[in-house]
């Protein structure tokens, strides 16, 4: 004999109760290891989704709207020492031959084979080998495109003009390419189909062309926008090697400038691809030769003196001095003419000349201005150096043989060219009227883009080669948008740091952890108690009572490891239930089972660590007994003791205080609506909660206490009993009120998104669709211009508002995103525009900040590169993991680093996902990010869907894709109440093994007093009255713990049930429901085990006493 | 061996103020190989007074002395290995362990000290008493397929298979029938010739507590020799 034998016979003969306890830690295990594998698991797939979407890409350089030299990739995998892929990737819009299946939101990507040699697993069929043309697409898109390898699709790709497009003199047509190729292969996920730089799940959807195609088709001949780095075989390269390799190697064509000898003039000419130089590189450009004449050429409207006038002309604006037409002293007021134009508007030296020019503004506005100048000089037309190649490639302008083919970007009225200005047009193309001081030019003319059009270099003073090398020498490739970004860190770091599911898991299936956990307590504490006798017997033998605990502990901890280990199987079970829901929630990713052996082990480890200590707590007080009152069964069979009563006013005394608590904590905390108020009310729910269970605890004692008084009823006689066990009579009510407390408190959380929807103040914002496009809408689609310009009938848009918003593509910062998003989409709004219409409502503002002004919160002045931002709720604290006042890093578009400060947090809303910054803070920080791609529609009711289909149909071409915001809101919502509903499901499981709980005490109650019963019996009670008298008594701990818990409830939700999209009256319906179901589980449980411990010959029992 | 000098014991009652006392100045020794017994109606503190001398419970006042060792001065541990070494318990009730075998119910006690439960005499030992009370065939059989009288056979044998220096039996027969009751007395009364045991039987039964030796009556708290009728 041994102690371990004794152990296991022990665990053969009590095998029943075993088998509840091994059940209630099997559940337990499950759904806590279960909880931790789904944390795993989306981890893990988050981890898998980067070497899918990167390949072997350690780094990415992204300049978006500007253009480089596709051989930098070449130069830069030769200075590296590392495979490098040159990309030019587009945005555009894809449907199938017969237009029945659409998708608006696609990335056109012009790779080569050493693009797929990054990315694509080894052993992969290589479709890109002799690919010259067709497209490929990958898998998701093929699927919603139900195409196939040999199908024809119609492909529309933006097309990057030559300048931005909101520039200035660029004609707003010829927006986009369209072609109809055929599908050439379907990317698989290990052909590196999908391919992406963001940080999201959800797979995108690509079209894949051959580079040089894409080139040709769109101008952009030898052109590239991205180049992938690998890090070679040690994977090390860091982004700053890497921007110094791009330093080194960098040419000047990679910044879209070119150097070219004008023979005739005798002068070395520096231009841009991009028409106007960027303010970054003009300035060392002129500094880069002596006698360098910075010039500045522009198209303007009128040229006027005295009345007489001539349109449509260029002016240059120079340097002053040196070889410049503009003389040193020439002041920024003077202006010089040819002769050609003093000859035609009869001007003579110290004439006023009155300038008329366009200025485009936000949305293509076109705005006149007029500057006056005074005659300095009339220049002869054959003065060297005033020549057409003055004017720059303006497109529309340059290549057009006579004027009134003229497309400039700015209404051209052609009845006012006459004659003579053909003339002038067949003589002197674009050769300049005007001359102006470059100063004047640029208060005229700059722009975001650039000040200057054209750099001269005398020649003889410098070579092309000079001033090519002095400029890349001073100029630092990131200010023109050239360098590298870590992007797999950036991508491995979303994954790491994207908010653990199995915590989120965890809190769901909290309540019923902890039920499993009092279950597993319970049971276990029932087998040992009805085992006091031998434990006594075991201590009166010479056991010493460590001894004792200890052989039960073990006999429990065994219960528990077998428990844990079909716990852990369990889990793997629950873990796919778990993983399906989240893919449901999170359309179109993919979550992959992932079960790491330490996590199961943990898990299983843990659960019977939290079993043990169960099973440890209740020991403790069972083996501190003696072994005189265990032998003598005086621990089952003991009543109140004297001293209790004053001990139950302890439990009054924290309830007072508890409740005193709740009172106070919500006006503590003040009347503003903001989430501190509903975290106030829902600890002030939880104190109500501790209040009532300490009352009830205390009343238990105090009933207990009150023996002296007869107690002449059956009723009174099951309350009185309820007093008899009052650890397991709290542990019942306070198991019951907990759960209902979590389960209907959590439960009003859920958002009705439609309710209210229409309000201003609402998710909505009042808006009753939502537009997303792939390329930039030019034009104030609210003005009457703006809707001719984009063929939009004025009838129909009657009545219809639209808020245009600009948009820097980055990550999805929404709750469809597991990843924690690095740096967020932005976009681009006026605070004015959202401000007088009240759309959106604010959950919290920073300090001092009103909430009906919120929105001007985005002009205010943060600091020195520091821009105000405004996000949803749910973008800002669970996808970013980030608070009021918290700082995101973002890149401009010319390398320079600025932070997003968060000033604001609206309400759950459609704008979920993104960040909103000032649109002037925007266009200064991305200025190539042309037009406007997200609409917000605010149009009437009854001619929503006419709307939207009349948007949809003639912004096809910019693929613009148009949706309900209701539906939009309610899909943001769905997740949130999916996770609400998970969490009610499993909170009800808990309750279910609360009542099962309960069940087992009635039990286990009647089964100790199946002799008292009998006893009663034999006094005259028959069945029935026995059965009323343990229903009162356990309905009665029922409907305490209900009540506890559901005062507490309704108090923690008090906030949450006032706001708007609150739990409607179905959802207090539900509610009320939930609550009878518990109550009603509740009473099925009392009455199986009543009838269970009260079946069988009761007088028996008297007898054998 | 044993000595008992003024022993009290005093319970609380709730509303009496001073307690109810059970045992008042109990002073008696007892020598090794001694035995008597203990009479008293019923709730006159006999079972107290067994369970004080046990190490059980503990007195309110006076002493007592196993092997001129305090019980007073011992702490639990001590007194648990007391319990175990040098006294054996007989209860009216055997509180056999359901789940083990007759012979495993008679080496539990054995299980404290690890030495002496994996030694083969032990286990020996066990066989052979459980032979010398009629249980040879019953080894193996579990506590619920023995009658009651096998059953406190069963308790006496592991009451002294650590061949303790005191048996003490509260009320060993007071489930029995008379023929089991004679039987257990008959044990009782060989195993403390045949192992030298001092036995301190309570009872209310005067033919058991007759035949064990000298009789004690515990009348309102005081012990005193009970005259032969």
């Amino acid at each position: 004999m041994t102690l371990w034998r004794l152990i296991k016979r022990s665990l053969g003969f009590y095998w029943r109760t075993n088998l509840g306890v091994l059940l209630a830690v099997a559940v337990s295990t499950a759904v806590l290891t279960g909880a931790l594998v789904v944390g795993d698991s989306v981890r893990h797939s988050l981890m898998k989704m980067v070497d899918a979407r990167l390949g072997a890409t350690q780094l990415a350089l992204v300049s978006q709207n500007r253009f480089f030299q596709a051989d930098l990739a070449d130069e830069l995998s030769d200075e590296l020492k590392t495979p490098a892929a040159p990309v030019l990737q587009l945005r555009g819009l894809i449907a199938n031959s017969d237009d029945t299946a659409l998708a608006n939101k696609v990335e056109v990507i012009g790779v080569d084979e050493r693009f797929f040699e990054i990315g694509a697993q080894p052993g992969v069929e290589p479709f890109w080998r002799d690919w010259r043309e067709g497209v490929v697409l990958n898998e998701p898109l093929a699927e919603r495109l139900r195409v196939g390898p040999g199908d024809e699709v119609k492909l529309r790709i933006e097309k990057p003009g030559l300048m931005p497009r909101e520039v200035p003199l660029t004609p707003d047509s010829d927006l986009s390419f369209f072609s109809r190729p055929i599908v050439r292969a379907v990317a698989r996920e290990s052909q590196f189909g999908r391919f992406s730089l963001q940080a999201n799940q959800v797979a995108p959807l690509n079209v894949f062309v051959p580079i040089r195609w894409l080139q040709e088709n769109l101008d952009q001949t030898g052109q590239a926008n991205v180049i992938l780095l690998t890090g070679g075989k040690t994977g090390e390269l860091t982004a700053d090697r890497a921007n110094t390799a791009v330093r080194k190697r960098w040419r000047l064509a990679d910044s879209g400038l070119e150097i070219r000898e004008l023979t005739d003039q005798g002068v070395l000419e520096m231009r841009s691809r991009r028409i106007f130089i960027d303010r970054v590189l003009s300035g060392p450009a002129i500094k880069a030769g002596d006698g360098a004449v910075g010039i500045l050429t522009y198209f303007v409207n009128e040229l006027c003196v005295a009345g007489k006038t001539t349109p449509y002309s260029t002016v240059a604006a120079m340097t002053p001095g040196g070889k410049s037409l503009v003389p040193a002293e020439m002041q920024d007021n003077e202006i010089l003419i040819t002769q050609w134009l003093a000859d035609d508007l009869g001007a003579k030296v110290g004439d006023t000349l009155e300038l008329t020019y366009s200025v485009v503004g936000p949305m293509r506005k076109l705005e006149d201005r007029k500057n006056g100048f005074e005659v300095r000089a009339i220049l002869d037309m054959n003065t060297p150096g005033l020549d057409r190649e003055l004017m720059p490639e303006f497109p529309g302008l340059a290549d057009v043989n006579n004027c009134r083919d003229w497309e400039p970007g700015i209404a051209v009225d052609l009845d006012k060219i006459q004659d003579e200005d053909e003339a002038y047009w067949d003589g002197y193309r674009g050769t300049p009227k005007a001359i102006v001081t470059l100063e004047a030019g640029r208060r005229m003319w700059a722009n975001r883009y650039g000040d200057a059009t054209a750099v001269r270099y005398p020649k003889g003073g410098v070579s092309a080669e000079t001033v090519a090398a002095k400029l890349l020498g001073e100029i630092d490739p990131a200010t023109v948008g050239l360098f590298f970004q870590p992007v797999r860190q950036r991508g491995t770091k979303a994954g790491g740091e994207s908010a653990y599911f199995g915590w989120l898991f965890l809190g769901l299936s909290f309540f019923l952890i902890v039920a499993a956990v009092v279950l597993t307590g319970l049971l276990f504490v029932f087998g040992v108690e009805g085992r006091s006798e031998q434990v006594g017997m075991l201590l009166a033998l010479g056991f010493s009572p460590g001894l004792v605990r200890r052989l039960l502990l073990v006999e429990g901890g065994l219960v528990a490891l077998f428990g844990s280990i079909a716990g852990t199987a369990a889990a793997l079970l629950y873990t796919k239930i778990m993983i399906l829901v989240l893919s449901a929630v999170t359309t179109g990713s993919t979550t992959y089972f992932h079960a790491k052996p330490l996590t199961l082990i943990a898990g299983a480890f843990s659960a019977v660590v939290i079993s043990l200590f169960a099973i440890w707590l209740t020991l403790r007080r069972q083996v501190s007994r003696t072994a005189r009152e265990l032998l003598a069964g005086v621990a089952q069979r003991q009543f109140v003791a004297a001293g209790l009563l004053s001990r139950g006013r302890v439990g009054l005394v924290v309830a007072a205080l508890a409740t005193a608590g709740a009172l106070i904590l919500p006006l503590l905390v003040g009347s503003e609506k903001s989430g501190a108020m509903a975290g106030a009310f829902f600890g002030a729910g939880a104190l109500l909660l501790t209040a009532a269970i300490a009352f009830t605890g205390s009343l238990l004692k105090i009933i207990a206490g009150s023996w002296k008084r007869p107690m002449l009823s059956l009723a009174g006689l099951g309350l009185r009993n309820s007093t008899r066990r009052r650890g397991r009579s709290l542990a019942v009510v306070a198991l019951l009120a907990c759960g209902v407390f979590l389960v209907v408190a959590v439960g009003a959380f859920r958002h009705d998104p439609l309710e209210h929807a229409e309000k201003r103040d609402s998710g909505t914002g009042g808006f009753t669709l939502f537009g997303e496009s792939a390329i930039g809408i030019l034009h104030d689609l609210n003005s009457d211009e703006g809707r001719r310009k984009m063929l939009l009938d004025p009838n129909m848009l009657d009545g219809v508002e639209i808020v245009q918003l600009r948009v820097r593509d980055g990550d999805d910062a929404s709750c469809f995103n597991l990843n924690r998003a690095q740096t967020p989409r932005l976009l681009g709004v006026r605070s004015a525009e959202m401000l007088s219409r009240g759309s959106f409502s604010f959950a919290a503002t920073k300090v001092g900040a009103e909430a009906e002004t919120a929105w001007d919160m985005l002009n205010d002045c943060e600091g020195e590169d520091i821009i105000p931002a405004v996000g949803d709720n749910a973008t800002i604290t669970w996808a970013l993991g980030k608070s009021l006042g918290d700082d995101i890093e973002y890149s401009g578009e010319k390398g320079r680093k600025f932070k997003v400060r968060l000033v604001g947090m609206l309400e759950n809303s459609i704008l979920q996902g993104s960040l909103l910054i000032a649109e002037e803070q925007f266009v200064k920080r991305f200025p190539s990010e042309d037009g406007y791609r997200m609409l917000l529609i605010d149009a009437p009711q009854e001619k929503v869907d006419a709307v939207a289909a009349h948007l949809s149909e003639r912004l096809t071409d910019f693929g613009l894709a148009v949706s309900s915001a209701k539906q939009r809101l309610a899909a943001f919502s769905q997740v949130e109440n999916t996770y609400v509903s998970i969490f009610q499901i499993l909170g009800g499981l808990g309750l279910v093994l609360g009542s099962i709980g309960l069940g087992l005490v009635v039990l286990r109650n009647m089964l100790e007093r199946r002799n008292e019963l009998a006893m009663l019996r034999a006094v005259g009670f028959n069945k029935a009255a026995l059965k009323r008298m343990v229903f009162y008594e356990h309905s009665g701990l029922m409907l305490a713990g209900l009540a506890c818990g559901v005062i507490a409830a309704l108090t923690a939700v008090a906030p949450a049930l006032k706001a708007p999209g609150a739990a409607s009256h179905g959802g207090y319906l539900s509610l009320a429901l939930t609550v009878a179901a518990i109550a009603l589980s509740g009473v099925l449980w009392i009455w199986i085990a009543t009838t269970a411990a009260l079946s069988g010959k009761m007088l028996d029992a008297l007898r054998s006493e | 061996m044993l000595e008992l000098v003024d022993v009290a014991k005093n319970y609380e009652s709730p509303g009496a103020k001073e307690g109810l006392c059970v045992l008042k100045d109990i002073t008696f020794k007892l020598e090794e190989g001694e035995s008597i017994a203990v009479v008293g109606p019923s709730g006159s503190g006999k079972s107290t007074l067994l369970n004080i001398i046990g190490g059980l419970d503990r007195p309110s006042a006076g002493r007592v002395l196993f092997e001129d060792r305090d019980l007073a001065e011992m702490d639990d541990a001590e007194l648990a290995h007391l319990r175990n070494q040098d006294i054996g318990f007989v209860f009216q009730l055997h509180h056999l362990l359901a789940q083990c075998t007759v012979l495993e119910n008679v080496l539990v006690p054995t299980l404290v000290d690890k030495d002496r439960a994996s030694k083969k005499d032990v286990y020996q030992r066990a066989v052979d008493m459980l032979g010398r009370v009629g249980l040879s065939e019953h080894l193996l059989h579990r506590p619920g397929e023995l009658s009651g009288g096998q059953r406190q056979r069963v308790a006496v044998v592991r009451a002294l298979i650590n061949r303790p220096g005191l048996l003490l039996a509260d009320e060993p027969t007071g489930s029995l029938d008379e023929d089991s009751s004679q039987n257990i007395a008959d044990l009782l009364v060989e195993l403390n010739r045949s192992e030298q045991v001092a036995l301190i039987v309570v009872t209310h039964s005067l033919s058991l507590a007759e035949r064990i030796g000298p009789v004690l009556e515990l009348r309102e708290g005081m012990l005193t020799e009970r005259s032969r009728a």
